[in-house]
This record gives C-alpha cells, sequence and structure tokens, in this order.
C-alpha cells in the first residue's frame, strides 16, 4: 500500500501544477482545465485524508466538490463559447475591452 | 466509521428556502409565460424576500441550529441575512429601471439574483466549512451568470469570465486550505477548529498555510488588496444593479464568514495575525482610494470605492471587540443603503440614445436637469465621503471607535486621513452634477424612470439620511447582537 | 422645545416650506427664507433681554442658561446637548443677524434660487448649532455640516474659479476636522461622566481635571491633542500658514456669502479655541501662549501687508480680515482680563465691520462688474450716500475712536503690552499699515478725477440701504455704548482666565 504522506505530496504537486497552469498559460480553456485539475487535487487530498482520520466527513465532501465542479464547467464553458462567439478568440490576453 | 444520521431541522434554513422556492417560482414564470411583465416577476421575487425577512423576525432571539450543528442563527447573523435580504430587495427595485431592458429574459434574471441571496444566507448561516463553501459556490456561479447576463455584449461576457476564471482560481485555494485544515484538525467545523486551536495553538504549519489558503479564498470573494484585481473589471462589465448587489453582497458575505471565524477562534487575536490584517486592512483602503482618484469610468470609480470599504470594515473586524462587531453591521447597512443608491443612480442615468453615459464628465450639468437623481446621488457621495449628517459619518465613526478601544491608534488615524483623499473624488462627482457646464452644451435626455427606480432611490436616501441622524435604535439593536453572539 | 432650538432649527422649517415652492415663484422663496431667517433674530434679541449677566458658563451646566439636554445616541452616551452663555451668546445673535441680512442682500441671485436660499437656510441652522452645542460630538456634526451648503454655495454660485475655490475650502476644512475627530475621539475615550462612570462627550465634563484619565494628564499626550485640536481650528480662523483657502474662497464667494464667511465662520476658529481648547488644557495654553501671540502678530503684519498690495478690492477686504484675526489671536494669547475681553469683543466687532465692507464691495461689483481697485476713481462724486457709509466702514476697520474696532483694539493692546511688551509694539505697527491701506484704498476710489465709464453709475439703492445701515448703527452704538456685550462677556472670560492661571 501507498503510504498516505505520499498521496498527499502527489496532490500538493498536482495542486501545483493546477496554479502554475493557470498562471502562465493564456487560452481560457487550458486555464479552466488547469482550475479542474486544482479541484481533482484537492478531491484527491481529501479522500487520503479522510482514509487517515478514519471518518467520512472527507469522503462526502468530495462529493460536493464534484457537484460544484460539474456545476462551474456548464457556466464556464457557455461563457467561453459566448466570449468566442463574440471576439473569435479566446486568449485571455486579447479579451480586454475593459480597462481605467 | 459510524454513519449517524443527524437531526435535520428545516426550520433553521426557512429563510434560505423561502428564497430557494421563490427563486424557482420566478425561474418558472418566466418559462412559462413569456409574455409577463417583469414587473410582476419582480414582485414576486420582492414577496419571497418580504417572507423571508418575516422568517427571519421569527427566528430572532431563539439561536435554531439545524442538520447537525451545521447551520445555525444566531442574531448575530440573522442581523447580516436581513441587511443582505436588504441589499437584494432594492437591487430587484433598481432592475426595473427601463434602461435594463436588454437582459432578454427575467425569469431567470430574478431567479438567479434570488439563488445568489440564498448562496448568501446559506454561506452566513453556516456553521461548518463544508456549508460555508456550498453557500459560497451558489453565490458565485449565480453571480458569473448574472455578470454576463447581457450576452450580446463583448463587455459584459468579457467580465463574466474574469470574474469565472479568477473565482474558480481562488475556490481552488479555498477548497485546498479546507482540505488541510480537516487533515490537521479532523473537523470542518468552526467548533472543531476552535477547540483544536485551543489545544495546540498556531503550531502547527500545514495548518497555518490551510488557514492562510481559506483566507487568500475568502479575500478573493471580498476583494481585499492584492486580490482585487477583478473588481473593476467586473463592476463595469456587469449589469449596474448586479455590480451593486454584489458589493454588498459577496463582500458582507466573506465579513461574515472571516467574523464567524475570528469569535470562534479567539487565538485570532494574537500578534501575527493582527500584524497581518492590519496590514491588509490599509493596504486594501489607500490602494482603493488612491487608485480611484484617477478613475474616469464611474463604475470602475465606485468598484475602487468599493475596495476602500471593505478596508474600512476590516479595521472594526480587526478591532475584535463587540463594538467592533456592531460597528460593522451598521456599516453594512449603511453601506447597503449608499452603495445601492449610488449604483442606482447611475444605473438611471445610465444610457441615453444608445450611447453610455458612464463617464464622470457626462454628469456634467445634470444637477439641473435631473435635480432628484442629482440630489440622490450627491446624499450618496457625501454618505460614502463619511460627512455628517449622513450613515457613512456615524458608520465610520462606530468603526475607528471600535478600533480606537481595542488600541489600534494608528491604523485609525491612517484610515481617517484615507477618508480625506476618498472624499476628492467624491467630490468629483458632485462638482461634475453642480459646478460645471455640460459638454457639447446641453445635458442628455433621458426616457421617463420606472417607479421601482425610484422607490429604490427614494428608500436609499431615507435610509442614509435616518441612519444618520437618528442612529441609535439600529446602533443599540447591532450592539446587544454584537454582545449576545453564540457558538451555537 | 426650548428657545435655543426653535432658533437653531426654525430655518429648517424654512427649507421645507422653500421646497414646495414651484422655482418660478421667486418672490415667495425670497420672502418665505427672509422672513425665516428674521424669527431666528427676533427670538435671540428676546432671549438677549432675558439673559442673566452674573452667570459664568464656561465648565459647569448649572451656570449655562437656556439649556436643553438630553440623550441622543446612548450607545456613545452622546446628548443633544446646547446652552448659551456669556462666550457663545453674541455670536449667537450676529449669527441671526448675519444671516438675515445677507438674506435680504442676496435678493439678487440669478441662478437656482431655490437651491441658493435652501441651502443658506442650513448653513444658518450649523452655523447656530455650532455656537450652542455643548456635547462635543453635536459641535462636531455642525461643524462639518456647516461645511455642506458652504461647499454649495461657492461652488455652484460662485465666480469664475468657483470649483476649485470650493473643493480648496472644503477639503482643506475637513483635513482640519479630521484632526478634531481624531482629538475627540481621544478624550471621549479618556474622560469619565463623574455620575454614570461612562465615558463621554460632555465638554463640561472634560474639562474637569478629576474625570481626565491618567493617560490624559500626561503632559506630552495633553501638548500633541492640543497641537492637533488647534491646526483643525487654526484652519478656519485662519491663522498664517493655514491661510491659502480663505482669499480663494473670498473672490470666488458671492457677497452674501463672503459676509457669512468673514462675518461669522472665521470667528469659529477662535471661538473653538476658547470654547473647547482653552478649558480642556488650561495648561497647555499657557505653555503655548507666546507661540499663539508670536502667530498672533504675525497675522496682523502680514495680512495688513498683503491688503495693501492687493489690487481686487474684495481681495483686499479678505486679506484685511486675516489681519483681524490677528487682534483677536494676540489677546487671547496673553490670559488679561482687558486682553482676553478684548478678543471676544474683537470677533463680535470685527463681524459687523467686515459684513459692511463686503457688502459695500458687492454693492459696487453689481454696478461696475468688477473689482479693480485701479479701475474706478472719483466715484463719491457719483455715488455720495455709498462713499459716506463707506467711509464709516473704513474707519471702523482702521479702528477709529468712536466705533466697535476702537475698542477692542484697544482693550488686546492694553491687555497684551503689560505680558508681551515688544510683540505688541510690533502689533501696533499694523495698526499703522491698516490705516494705510484703507486710506490708499479710499482715495483709489471715491476721491479725485471721476473715471468717465462711471458718468451715469447709480448710487446705493434702498435694499442696500437696509442691509449697511443696522451693521453701521450697531457699529457706532456699541461702540459708544459697548457695555451690553462687555458685560455678558467679562464674567465667563474672567472665570477662564482663573482657570488657566
Amino acid at each position: 500500500m501507498i503510504p498516505a504522506t505520499n498521496l498527499l505530496i502527489l496532490g500538493a504537486i498536482l495542486f501545483s501544477i493546477g496554479v502554475i497552469g493557470v498562471l502562465i498559460r493564456r487560452n481560457a480553456i487550458v486555464i479552466f482545465m488547469s482550475i479542474e485539475l486544482m479541484l481533482n487535487s484537492v478531491n484527491l487530498t481529501f479522500i487520503v485524508l479522510a482514509r487517515q482520520l478514519h471518518s467520512l466527513d472527507g469522503q462526502i465532501f468530495v462529493f460536493f466538490i464534484m457537484t460544484v465542479a460539474a456545476a462551474e464547467v456548464a457556466v464556464g464553458l457557455a461563457l467561453i463559447i459566448s466570449a468566442y462567439r463574440l471576439r473569435a478568440t479566446i486568449n485571455v490576453d486579447e479579451i480586454n475591452l475593459l480597462n481605467g | 466509521m459510524d454513519l449517524i444520521i443527524p437531526q435535520i431541522n428545516f426550520s433553521a434554513i426557512a429563510p434560505a428556502l423561502t428564497v430557494m422556492i421563490t427563486a424557482v417560482v420566478v425561474l418558472l414564470i418566466g418559462l412559462f409565460f413569456q409574455k409577463v411583465q417583469r414587473e410582476l416577476l419582480a414582485i414576486v421575487g420582492i414577496i419571497g424576500l418580504i417572507v423571508s425577512l418575516g422568517e427571519l423576525g421569527r427566528m430572532w432571539g431563539k439561536d435554531i441550529t439545524g442538520f447537525g450543528g451545521m447551520v445555525g442563527n444566531d442574531n448575530f447573523t440573522i442581523a447580516f441575512q436581513m441587511i443582505f435580504i436588504i441589499a437584494a430587495f432594492l437591487a430587484a427595485l433598481l432592475s426595473l429601471n427601463r434602461i435594463e431592458d436588454e437582459y432578454v429574459s427575467y425569469g431567470e434574471f430574478y431567479g438567479l439574483l434570488l439563488f445568489a441571496l440564498s448562496g448568501i444566507i446559506v454561506m452566513v448561516q453556516g456553521l461548518n466549512l463544508l456549508i460555508v463553501f456550498l453557500g459560497l459556490e451558489i453565490l458565485s456561479i449565480s453571480l458569473y451568470i448574472l455578470t454576463g447576463f447581457r450576452k450580446m455584449r463583448a463587455d459584459s461576457i468579457e467580465a463574466a469570465l474574469k470574474y469565472f476564471l479568477l473565482g474558480a482560481f481562488s475556490t481552488g485555494f479555498l477548497l485546498y486550505g479546507i482540505a488541510l485544515i480537516y487533515g490537521t484538525t479532523g473537523s470542518f467545523s468552526f467548533k472543531g477548529i476552535s477547540s483544536y486551536v485551543n489545544a495546540n495553538g498556531f503550531t502547527n504549519v500545514l495548518f497555518v498555510a490551510g488557514i492562510i489558503l481559506f483566507l487568500v479564498g475568502l479575500a478573493f470573494k471580498a476583494a481585499f488588496v492584492p486580490f482585487h484585481q477583478w473588481t473593476p473589471d467586473v463592476y463595469q462589465g456587469a449589469p449596474t444593479p448586479i455590480a451593486a448587489f454584489m458589493s454588498v453582497g459577496a463582500k458582507g458575505a466573506a465579513f461574515a464568514v472571516l467574523i464567524r471565524l475570528f469569535v470562534s477562534v479567539a487565538a485570532f487575536s494574537t500578534r501575527e495575525w493582527t500584524i497581518a490584517i492590519w496590514v491588509l486592512a490599509l493596504l486594501t483602503m489607500t490602494i482603493g482610494n488612491v487608485v480611484a482618484i484617477v478613475q474616469q469610468n464611474i463604475k470602475r470609480m465606485l468598484a475602487y470605492s468599493s475596495i476602500a470599504h471593505a478596508g474600512y470594515i476590516l479595521v472594526g473586524v480587526l478591532a475584535g471587540n463587540e463594538m467592533g462587531r456592531s460597528a460593522v453591521l451598521f456599516y453594512l447597512m449603511a453601506y447597503t443603503f449608499m452603495n445601492l443608491g449610488a449604483f442606482g443612480v447611475v444605473s438611471y442615468l445610465g444610457i441615453s440614445h444608445k450611447v453610455e453615459n458612464l463617464r464622470i464628465e457626462s454628469y456634467r450639468g445634470i444637477g439641473y436637469k435631473y435635480p432628484f437623481a442629482a440630489l440622490a446621488m450627491a446624499v450618496f457621495m457625501f454618505s460614502l465621503a463619511g460627512v455628517p449628517p449622513t450613515a457613512g459619518f456615524i458608520g465610520k465613526f462606530y468603526l475607528f471607535s471600535a478600533a480606537l478601544k481595542a488600541g489600534f491608534v494608528w491604523l485609525v488615524i491612517l484610515s481617517v486621513l484615507n477618508a480625506v483623499i476618498s472624499a476628492y473624488y467624491y467630490l468629483r462627482v458632485v462638482v461634475a452634477m453642480y459646478m460645471q457646464e455640460p459638454e457639447e452644451g446641453k445635458v442628455f435626455e433621458l426616457p421617463a424612470a420606472s417607479w421601482g427606480v425610484g422607490l429604490a432611490l427614494l428608500l436609499a436616501v431615507l435610509g442614509v439620511l435616518y441612519m444618520g441622524i437618528f442612529p441609535s435604535s439600529l446602533m443599540q439593536l447591532f450592539q446587544k447582537t454584537a454582545e449576545l453572539i453564540s457558538m451555537l | 422645545m426650548g428657545l435655543i432650538s426653535l432658533t437653531t432649527f426654525f430655518p429648517v422649517l424654512g427649507i421645507v416650506i422653500i421646497l414646495f415652492i414651484s422655482k418660478k415663484n421667486l418672490l415667495a422663496i425670497k420672502m418665505v427664507s427672509i422672513v425665516f431667517s428674521f424669527v431666528p433674530l427676533v427670538i435671540a434679541s428676546y432671549m438677549w433681554l432675558h439673559y442673566k449677566y452674573p452667570m459664568t458658563g464656561i465648565d459647569l451646566e448649572s451656570q449655562f442658561q437656556f439649556v436643553e439636554h438630553f440623550a441622543w445616541i446612548p450607545a456613545f452616551h452622546i446628548d443633544y446637548f446646547v446652552g448659551l452663555d456669556g462666550l457663545s451668546f453674541p455670536m449667537f445673535w450676529l449669527t441671526t443677524l448675519l444671516s438675515f441680512i445677507s438674506l435680504v442682500a442676496s435678493w439678487n441671485i440669478s441662478k437656482a434660487q431655490k437651491g441658493y436660499f435652501a441651502l443658506f437656510l442650513l448653513l444658518e441652522t450649523s452655523m447656530l448649532g455650532v455656537f450652542v452645542s455643548l456635547d462635543f460630538f453635536l459641535f462636531y456634526v455642525f461643524w462639518e455640516l456647516m461645511l455642506l451648503p458652504m461647499y454649495f454655495l461657492i461652488g455652484i454660485w460662485g465666480g469664475p474659479r468657483r470649483e476649485y475655490a470650493a473643493i480648496k475650502f472644503f477639503l482643506y476644512t475637513l483635513a482640519g476636522s479630521v484632526l478634531m475627530l481624531l482629538v475627540m475621539l481621544a478624550l471621549y475615550f479618556n474622560v469619565k461622566d463623574p455620575v454614570t462612570g461612562s465615558h463621554t462627550f460632555n465638554m463640561l465634563h472634560m474639562m474637569h481635571k478629576s474625570n481626565q484619565s491618567a493617560w490624559l494628564t500626561t503632559f506630552d499626550v495633553r501638548l500633541w491633542l492640543y497641537i492637533a485640536l488647534f491646526i483643525g481650528f487654526a484652519i478656519k480662523v485662519p491663522i498664517f500658514p493655514f491661510h491659502t483657502w480663505l482669499p480663494d474662497a473670498h473672490v470666488e464667494a458671492p457677497t452674501a456669502v463672503s459676509v457669512i464667511l468673514a462675518g461669522i465662520l472665521l470667528k469659529m476658529g477662535t471661538y473653538g479655541l476658547l470654547r473647547i481648547s482653552y478649558p480642556i488644557f488650561p495648561d497647555i495654553a499657557k505653555y503655548t501662549s507666546y507661540a499663539l501671540a508670536i502667530f498672533g502678530v504675525i497675522n496682523i503684519l502680514y495680512g495688513a501687508f498683503v491688503a495693501m498690495a492687493q489690487k481686487d478690492l474684495k481681495k483686499m477686504v479678505a486679506y484685511s480680515s486675516v489681519s483681524h484675526m490677528g487682534f483677536v489671536l494676540l489677546g487671547m494669547a496673553v490670559f488679561t482680563t482687558a486682553g482676553i475681553n478684548g478678543a471676544v469683543f474683537q470677533m463680535f466687532s470685527h463681524g459687523l465691520i467686515t459684513a459692511m465692507l463686503f457688502l459695500l464691495v458687492g454693492v459696487i461689483y453689481d454696478r461696475a462688474h468688477h473689482r479693480e481697485i485701479a479701475g474706478f476713481g472719483g466715484l463719491g462724486v457719483r455715488m455720495p450716500v455709498y462713499m459716506g457709509i463707506a467711509s464709516l466702514a473704513f474707519f471702523a476697520a482702521m479702528g477709529l475712536p468712536g466705533m466697535t474696532g476702537f475698542i477692542a483694539e484697544v482693550m488686546v493692546f492694553i491687555g497684551a503690552f503689560s505680558v508681551y511688551r515688544v510683540l505688541t509694539i510690533i502689533a501696533a505697527f499694523g495698526i499703522v499699515i491698516t490705516a494705510a491701506y484703507m486710506l490708499w484704498t479710499m482715495q483709489r476710489v471715491f476721491l479725485g478725477k471721476l473715471n468717465p465709464k462711471y458718468e451715469h453709475i447709480t448710487d446705493i439703492n434702498g435694499r442696500e440701504l437696509f442691509t449697511l445701515i443696522p451693521l453701521g448703527a450697531l457699529t457706532i452704538f456699541f461702540g459708544i455704548y459697548p457695555l451690553p456685550v462687555l458685560n455678558m462677556i467679562k464674567v465667563p472670560l474672567n472665570y477662564l482666565i482663573t482657570l488657566i492661571h
């Protein structure tokens, strides 16, 4: 069996990859995928912790995160499609109508 | 791993349920009766709000908890919920404005507004990080859609996209923070965290990191500097009544959770945390005010001003005493009236002949052409600047007194200086309205105002003046509320 | 409701009525505002008749008159606490008088009259409120409230650079009041109500050492609080170097607003020092008195010299106010009976005289549409009555015997000479310079060859006379028989001096 610490470290690494992805990628879809990666690394962390702590709470939390993430996908993709329709691009650097 | 079915007490979430059911009803009316007037939808929504206010009134003083202690309503949270319901009420009235007529589907608009409100209520009621997270997401997802509600407009969609990406990003931090907190304390409830901290203090690095990540997530929602960059863009692109509601609702909900956390965990009054929040408050108000000075677009200016006001409220949170908590409530109430009012005037003057009047220069000379709107705007501007006899003055006085009482002398001095800086840009609007000649020689024409906007502005002006001249009854109410704050 | 509240809030009633009058009905708007400012004058005069001279006031509630005292914001122990004593009554009465006269003088306001008269009445209420408040918080609210109408009156009905002048006025005064706010909060948390033991904003409680916390009795703390409060008031006076807002505000403001600005608002600075700073920090007041005297002398000389250099008649009068307020400061700094009584009498006297001067500038500006001193000449021929009244006002400002200015200045000099001999002698030069620029101005405006442009200029009219004659008569009356005012102010002021020594 893989020790819990290793899994937690994996979660942290995945989370970091997600954060870096959000910060350096400019394509809205890829940014969104990076955010999903962050959420899933959190899910992994929760499951490992729940197992370690012998409590169900963490696993239940994962279901909520998955539900919420699904709702976010629905809204997020719709927004990205709308943006593409209006501007013919989803590069966040080119979407810059709003400024002082 | 025993599974215990906890005691469920639906009356504990009656206000949130009422709001959600109303939201569904409004959504369905809008869906099946396409021709129905939007006034009717708004009225149905408002009736729901009034009913849930009644529910809250019934729950007053009873400390009702439910769902195995995951949600709870002491007077402090009830007061918060009432403020947010009033904010939603005003926002619903404002969106009746004839200018806000490009939303296409009003059933969805009011439905989502109510869902956002229900998210806030859930979040404020939560005594458990899971509930807080759920409430926050209900709120956020509704607001993402509402921000992009004018879907044929590139700026609206852009604002929604930015808000969505940054919001989801911050949710990631919030969740990772919760995970770390859970991993170290083994609990999601504020009570559990509190007993963990009482036993162990802030010695565990992972726990501290968890708390910091959680606070970063909240700071995004409340738009504290340096997590504020999304605010001006989103406020500018969002429909004006929604920007108004966000500025009070999303921010206020984050404050409610923050206070709940600080009250539960007394150890937050240690030196390191105090310094951190001290710096955060000062940065937030200073950067908000300084950047607001150079704004040309009034919605962006109000966005930066709302950042600055979050800084003032943080001063009250930092004070950490009963006076500070009641001051936060009082200020949030005052802020609801003055900020929603200011956005309301912006919405009323919004568009004439397809040209948007959002630059401060376009307000030149309206003092004579639209005397009532201009007078209301002047009242809100002076209140935001904190000049007597307005609610903004008493509110700031209250916050700063609380901070002084807690010994934060320098922070109060710097906050007061900030208030003076802010007077400059609020006055710019007043100067434009009353003291400058209109651009191109004459003031723009507007369609007639709808009764909803008139009513909302009237209520806001009366609220600002009433709280400024006779503040004592509300003050006593909030004071009692803050004294009786319970851990549930 | 007591007489003070009735007087103070009566103009608000006028505002409500004006808001319901159509904006086309100019006559009704003007008449309502004049009537609603006349009634407070009548009530205040009635109160003067019933004034009890021997009561000391200053720091004992039982020694105040017409007191009204009830809770306003109990959560902060803030009271609606108003009352009058010999220090505030002359200013209170003067405010009702000058407000009434200014409203009559505003007859020819040509735009947005409804707003103008409503704001002017609001200004009157807030000014009266400042003079009657005995609760620091209430005082502060009225003090700030005064900013709003003043800001709009300058900013909307002012001259070409009104916007700049209004913002400058607002921000300067706001900066000053913010310092006051901080001091007020510091005092609140360090003063205990002797009866209930809670914190209090009651000024009179703040004045008793026994109510102050240990922190508040340390010298450094008191010094810094005093200085912060002093700057707040100094901006209003204005004391050099905080005076730069004044000429801008005066030049841009309409005539009636200038009258109020110079006649009442400037006095609020010195009133605040006497009402709040001196009794709460008597030791510091004494410690810093030499500095205050120097500020006074600088004001006298600087104001006079700059006034002399002015080409604009109104700016000249504005700087002469700076100079005259210097006498008030000098008199206040010496803590002798004559000095401090002279200072307060000068506040009253200067209110009358400077109001006349600004009204006179307004009269000529209405006719010539400019205020360049060099652009006039020989007007005495065409405007003999105007010249007569102007001479009276100018002589009064110079401090000629038989008029109030003389008594006030002589008292200040007598009081100051025994304490700061050298400073007093230097200050005396101020009188000479004042005489010089006043006479020189008169000569350039009224004497010499008539400027042909003004061949057909008309003399002063009935309404203008109506505003000027009462002021002129009072200047002479109190110049010959100053006892009604002096008797009133001397009891509390002598008591104040014993507090300080």
